[in-house]
């Protein structure tokens, strides 16, 4: 079964960006591919139930809720307690890390990535 | 249980009338009242009252000089000046009788109540007699049924504004790990309100109420305030009610864990009254009234929670603040920008008609380059300016191989459209809405947009190898 991975950045750009990305992916039915712009709309629609995801890349600067403060609250929730979610940022301090150790998330993406590398990091987090 | 007692001095007899009037309807208070500071100063030692309602301009002796007198007597008194304006030397004349309760004339009877109640509240507290002064007014038209303490604000600076913003996230949020999110829309509401009651040097209150199931939120402004409609149904789609009526927004805002009760419908008003100072009466429905405890308490932030506060606004500009700074040039020629919203389109469909070297270059002079133009007048966003140029000028470099390309031409076009529309998103949340607490918040994902732009079409490989970019835990 096509595994979901969702996609959360305010950009339209990077979204197309990763889609593009993962063209192949999606055509060949190993992912289904779910953006969303507004991470308030993703965390409501975990919460009531009606999404659900296998791997969640998030950016870290959006206007209604930082990236980390999203992966906490969806990490809180025991039904996703143990989703991968990996960080896409510009930036990449240690002290950013640290906050994304201790949350829990999986890994870390430095913006801009290459599409070899998103693709990469997929197959080894879904194991496709 | 004794009552508190108030004495309420005036030369004028219609506003002692006035005055008590509004105290009399609080039922805590015993309430005299003087002619002039040298009956006030005799009332104060025979007398003893707890707190005094004092007139600043009057015969005989004035209310600084019959202040200072009684302060020095009894310093536990505690006086609330009554005063017109509120300029320096009454500011001054205030700090050296060391005062700094003041009421503004004309008196504003819900503010003066609360102050009142809350004083009233804590010296009662301090007398280790906390069981009364249930002075349960509700302020707010929706549930008369609330916890006795309440929660003020005066807002008149920035920082008064995360004073209120702190107190509502913290007791909105305290209770629930996940609900964070969806409540900084609200908030970022009432920032921009906030704002908008203290532009042009205005100021507005804010008071607080509380049940066990909603918050109710009382906005007093200067003048009379308009609600978009979009404001409004963001309200809504929270769960809000909301009451606009002249000057005065009230808002009802459900706590995140609450017991469903009969679900409660209010109409929204907005409707002309009368130039004076409305009074949002008691609109109860009896469904709402439910069982409350006794419980008091005098909710004051601690510096702790405002430390914490400060920690997260630090090296953040909020747009507002921004918007501020900048001069109404630089903001008309970024309000023209929207001109350019439609030509960045036009110019892309006119590019995937007819690719040819000269509609890309085309879409870069007289698109991109006018917009970088712009915002390279903005000393802040020096870094977008710059990413945008280096795609301008990559462009046009490549323009004879991008042409020729169609699979990539295509992608090309379809990134330079997402890439319109951010821009075109980032300058309403900055520049109009003025929502966002980061101005910054898009920079990075621009810059990555367009360097993504770049490699798709140069077929660069952005560092594959280098071990920085990707990291597993």
């Amino acid at each position: 079964m096509a595994k979901k991975v969702i996609i959360v950045d305010d950009s339209r750009a990077v979204v197309a960006t990763a889609e593009l990305a993962l063209d192949e992916m999606i055509n060949s039915g190993v992912i289904e591919f779910k953006s969303y712009l507004n991470p308030m709309e993703l965390l409501d629609a975990l919460q009531n139930g009606s999404e659900d995801f296998d791997l969640l890349i998030s950016d870290v600067n959006m206007p209604q809720l930082n990236g980390l403060d999203l992966a906490r609250s969806i990490k809180s929730d025991e039904r996703y307690k143990n989703k991968p979610i990996i960080i896409l940022t510009t930036e990449s301090s240690n002290e950013m890390k640290m906050t994304g150790k201790e949350i829990g998330v999986t890994g870390w993406m430095v913006k801009p990535f290459s599409d070899e590398k998103l693709v990469k990091s997929l197959k080894m987090i879904l194991g496709v | 249980m004794n009552k508190l007692r108030l004495l309420v001095v005036d030369d004028d007899e219609d506003n002692r009338l006035v005055l008590r009037a509004i105290c009399r309807k609080m039922d805590c208070f015993e309430i005299k009242d003087a002619v002039d500071g040298v009956e006030a100063v005799e009332m104060a030692r025979s007398w003893h009252p707890h707190i005094i309602l004092m007139d600043i301009m009057m015969p005989n002796m004035d209310g600084f000089e019959a202040s200072k007198i009684i302060k020095n007597e009894c310093p536990e008194t505690v006086i609330i000046v009554v005063t017109a304006v509120l300029d320096r030397r009454i500011q001054d004349n205030m700090s050296l009788i060391g005062n700094d309760i003041y009421i503004h004339k004309p008196i504003d009877r819900e503010l003066l109540r609360y102050k009142l109640a809350s004083i009233g509240a804590s010296l009662r507290i301090k007398e280790g007699n906390s069981n009364s002064l249930s002075t349960k007014i509700a302020l707010n038209p929706f549930n008369s049924n609330i916890r006795s303490f309440k929660t003020f604000f005066e807002i008149t600076n920035t920082e008064a504004m995360m004073d209120f913003g702190m107190w509502l996230y913290d007791h909105y949020n305290g209770k629930l790990t996940t609900a964070s999110s969806k409540f900084d829309r609200v908030l970022e509401i009432f920032y921009m309100l906030m704002r908008r009651g203290n532009k042009n040097g205005n100021t507005m209150s804010i008071i607080i109420e509380e049940s066990y199931e909603e918050f109710y939120i009382t906005m007093k402004f200067d003048e009379e305030i308009v609600i978009e409609q979009k404001i409004l149904d963001t309200l809504k789609e929270f769960e809000t009610n909301i009451i606009v009526n002249n000057n005065i927004v009230c808002v009802s805002l459900s706590k995140p864990i609450k017991i469903k009760m009969d679900e409660k419908k209010y109409v929204l008003h907005v409707e002309e009254s009368p130039k004076e100072n409305i009074e949002i009466k008691e609109k109860v429905s009896e469904s709402t009234e439910k069982k409350s405890e006794p419980i008091k308490e005098i909710r004051v932030i601690d510096s702790q929670e405002k430390e914490l506060l400060k920690q997260s606004f630090v090296n953040k500009t909020s747009a507002a603040d921004y918007v501020d700074e900048i001069g109404g040039d630089v903001l008309d020629e970024i309000r023209d920008l929207s001109s350019l919203d439609e030509e960045w389109i036009i110019k892309l469909r006119i590019i995937e008609e007819k690719s040819t070297s000269e509609t890309l270059v085309d879409f870069a002079d007289s698109v991109l380059n006018p917009y970088v133009k712009v915002i390279n007048n903005l000393f802040e966003f020096t870094a977008l300016a710059y990413a945008l140029s280096s795609l301008s000028v990559f462009i046009k470099e490549s323009a004879p191989v991008i042409s020729q390309e169609d699979s990539k031409l295509k992608m090309f076009v379809m990134l330079l459209e997402h890439l319109g529309n951010d821009l075109t998103s980032w300058r309403e949340h900055i520049f109009l809405l003025q929502d966002t607490a980061d101005i910054h918040y898009l920079d990075s994902s621009f810059f990555s947009s367009c360097m993504q732009i770049e490699g798709i079409i140069s077929n660069k490989d952005l560092d594959v190898d280098d071990d920085n970019d990707m990291e597993f835990f």
